[in-house]
């Protein structure tokens, strides 16, 4: 009896392919992950507030374009960022980064530009390629610098990016002496930081082509795949003949180089640099990438969830200013959707863990 | 899978006399073996012998102290993983052999990647069809059937993963095959599955090295056996004739025999 038994659920078994583990459905897939989540939130939040703002001016043109544009330096930290965390390595020091190099760019356009006595300036178009050049060096020197510090000094990201944030902000006070390099040549506001391509700012359309290369990256080259492979195991990746210490060193460059075009946009946005306003703008871009499905522990990136947890606190902040309600509200609503989001992945992860 | 058909003859794989300390511990102290072309070669040894180092060092991913490696008949240095790999030396490690948040067909190809033809290919672009294909068919090869080649490695059983970990190092060696602790995550059924595929890649023509504590498994397929005790080579010796308690004996014992 026991015998046939035995044998009759051997037969029914073996010779089927084990089909439990298998990918759900492109679009139910799509349809599941944190950004689709995020960005329906978005969608959602932009109808409140339409509907909520007199006479609906938060949809209004410039207002779109208002949000665009401040959420371009977030963005392409946000994007320098995920990838990072894809190989499991952090970077606190994005804003710090940020900051130097648009310092840098603004002393040197400074420098080339002759201003007139009434604001007219002669070798701008010179003078802001030698800037958009020192901005860009200078974060991608920042970012070597945290890189080697952490493939080859071995010292963990968190600590090496909070050490080069400190030393970044004070190179940043030091050369500038605490006062913020103001009178840019206000063609560079014109012809760049406030220009606009039908209804998108030009700085608007660089940081979402960083992002879309970003993800194609990730998607679909062998770069992406190694990345998230050391951020999956770094053990693993560095078996399979991976040479992990470089791709941490472009990888953290490649995001200082992200913060170095934000440096610049910042400068061409304002017309002067802005020292004091980033302090949290590292911490920021962790809250967007998690937001938007990123693992901080590695292994997994979303770009598209990136955008989307940028747009997130950006929507957030103006809308809540369009409805009278007090921007520091803000911070709670992001803090709680953060942790709201997070949490619910928790949840449904348990669930499924559970069967 | 490389053309190994010709290469019947010589030595696949071998080390003599490799030296390996980390600080104090010298975790090799005189490690030597010997793979032929077409040869299995099990490394028996206790916890702690240093067997996994020793496959590692063969691996390139540690630099021996001391030593001689041959590989494919011509003494090497190997500086990195990559200089093994070249050389058609690839590993089943004991542990993290993949990445588990990468899919099937990511991680066969991992270090291998096969990139999409002319301008793609600049930009890294991977060929994920060819990919698919190949992956495909090493597996069919290994009978090894999965669910589903796109799912995260680390939706899958510890075994299914440790068959991938096999089929990936079969796929990538043309010269020696090392396996720590191959049938250790596996059932019955697989392990027999796994010894019939080692015999079968002998029979191609690759150098085999296992090391297992499965001793009457792999005592029963392999052509030599070498023991290692606290470091050190003790005993190299065909299969033939060689029963488990000798092994046993050998592999926890050998400091009695030494001393009396
Ligand atoms: N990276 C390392 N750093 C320091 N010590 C190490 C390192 N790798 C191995 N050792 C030491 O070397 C010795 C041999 O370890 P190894 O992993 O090679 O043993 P093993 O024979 O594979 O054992 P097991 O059967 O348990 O897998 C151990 O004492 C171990 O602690
Ligand atoms: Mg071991």
């Amino acid at each position: 009896m026991v015998d046939a038994a035995v044998a009759e659920a051997r037969d029914s078994l073996s010779n089927e392919v084990d089909t439990r583990a298998v990918p759900r459905s492109r679009w139910r897939e799509l349809l599941a992950t944190r950004a689709s989540a995020i960005f329906l939130l978005d969608v959602l939040l932009f109808i409140v507030f339409t509907v909520l703002s007199s006479h609906g001016v938060f949809a209004s043109l410039a207002d779109v374009k208002a949000l665009l544009l401040a959420g371009t330096e977030a963005l392409l930290l946000a994007v320098g960022l995920s990838l990072m965390l894809g190989a499991g390595i952090f970077d606190l020091s994005l804003g710090a980064n940020l900051v130097l190099s648009s310092v840098v760019g603004a002393k040197i356009i400074n420098a080339l530009a002759i201003t007139g006595p009434n604001g007219t300036a002669t070798h701008v178009g010179v003078a802001a390629l030698a800037g958009v050049g020192g901005a860009l060096a200078t974060g991608a020197l920042f970012g070597l610098v945290n890189g080697s510090l952490i493939a080859y000094a071995r010292i963990n990201s968190l600590i090496a990016t909070l050490g080069t944030l400190g030393i970044g902000m004070g190179i940043a006070y030091v050369v500038t002496n605490g006062s913020d390099v103001a009178g840019l040549p206000t063609p560079l506001q014109q012809s760049f930081g406030l220009r606009t391509v039908g209804p998108i700012p030009l700085p608007a359309l660089v940081a979402l082509a960083v992002a879309a290369v970003a993800w194609l990256s990730v998607r679909f080259t062998r770069f992406g795949t190694r990345t998230l492979a050391i951020g999956s195991s770094r053990v693993a990746a560095s078996r399979a003949g991976i040479r992990v210490t470089r791709y941490i060193v472009a990888l953290a460059a490649l995001a200082g180089t992200f913060a170095g075009i934000a440096g610049f946009i910042d400068i061409s946005h304002y017309g002067s640099t802005v020292v004091n306003g980033h302090a949290n703008d590292a911490l920021n871009a962790v809250t967007a990438a998690v937001i938007g499905g990123t693992l901080l522990e590695g292994g997994r990136v979303s770009i598209p969830g990136a955008v989307w947890g940028t747009a997130l606190a950006v929507i957030l902040q103006g809308g809540l200013v369009v409805i009278g309600v007090s921007s520091y509200y803000q911070l709670m609503a992001v803090g709680g959707a953060l942790i709201l989001a997070v949490g619910l992945d928790r949840f449904t992860v348990q669930r499924r863990e559970q069967g | 899978m490389a053309d190994v058909d010709q290469r019947s003859a010589g030595v696949a794989i071998a080390a003599e006399h490799v030296r390996k300390h980390f600080g104090h511990v010298e975790a090799l102290r005189d490690a030597s073996l010997q793979a032929s072309f077409g040869e299995v070669v099990a490394l028996f040894g206790d916890n702690g012998a240093g067997k996994s180092t020793f496959l590692r060092v063969l691996q390139g991913i540690y630099r021996p102290d001391s030593g001689r490696i041959v590989v494919n008949n011509a003494q090497v240095a190997l500086s990195s993983v990559r200089d093994a790999q070249r050389l058609g030396v690839d590993t089943v490690h004991q542990d993290l052999s993949l990445a588990p948040d990468l899919s099937v067909i990511d991680n066969m190809f991992l270090g291998h990647e096969v990139l999409r033809r002319r301008s793609l290919r600049a930009v890294g672009a991977l060929d994920r069809r060819r990919m698919a294909e190949q992956t495909e068919a090493a597996l069919r090869e290994l009978s090894i059937s999965l669910p589903s080649l796109r799912v995260p490695v680390r939706d899958l059983s510890g075994g299914q993963r440790q068959a991938v970990a096999v089929a990936r190092a079969v796929m990538w060696s043309s010269a020696a095959l090392l396996m720590d602790e191959p049938t250790a995550a596996l059932g019955a059924r697989q392990s027999e599955k796994v010894c019939e595929l080692i015999r079968t890649v002998a029979s191609r023509g690759l150098g085999v090295v296992v090391v297992s504590h499965d001793l009457p498994r792999i005592l029963s397929i392999a052509d030599r056996v070498v023991v290692l005790w606290r470091g050190a080579t003790v005993l190299d010796v065909p299969s033939k004739g060689l029963t488990v308690p000798d092994v046993v004996a050998t592999m926890v014992g050998y400091r009695q025999e030494a001393h009396e």
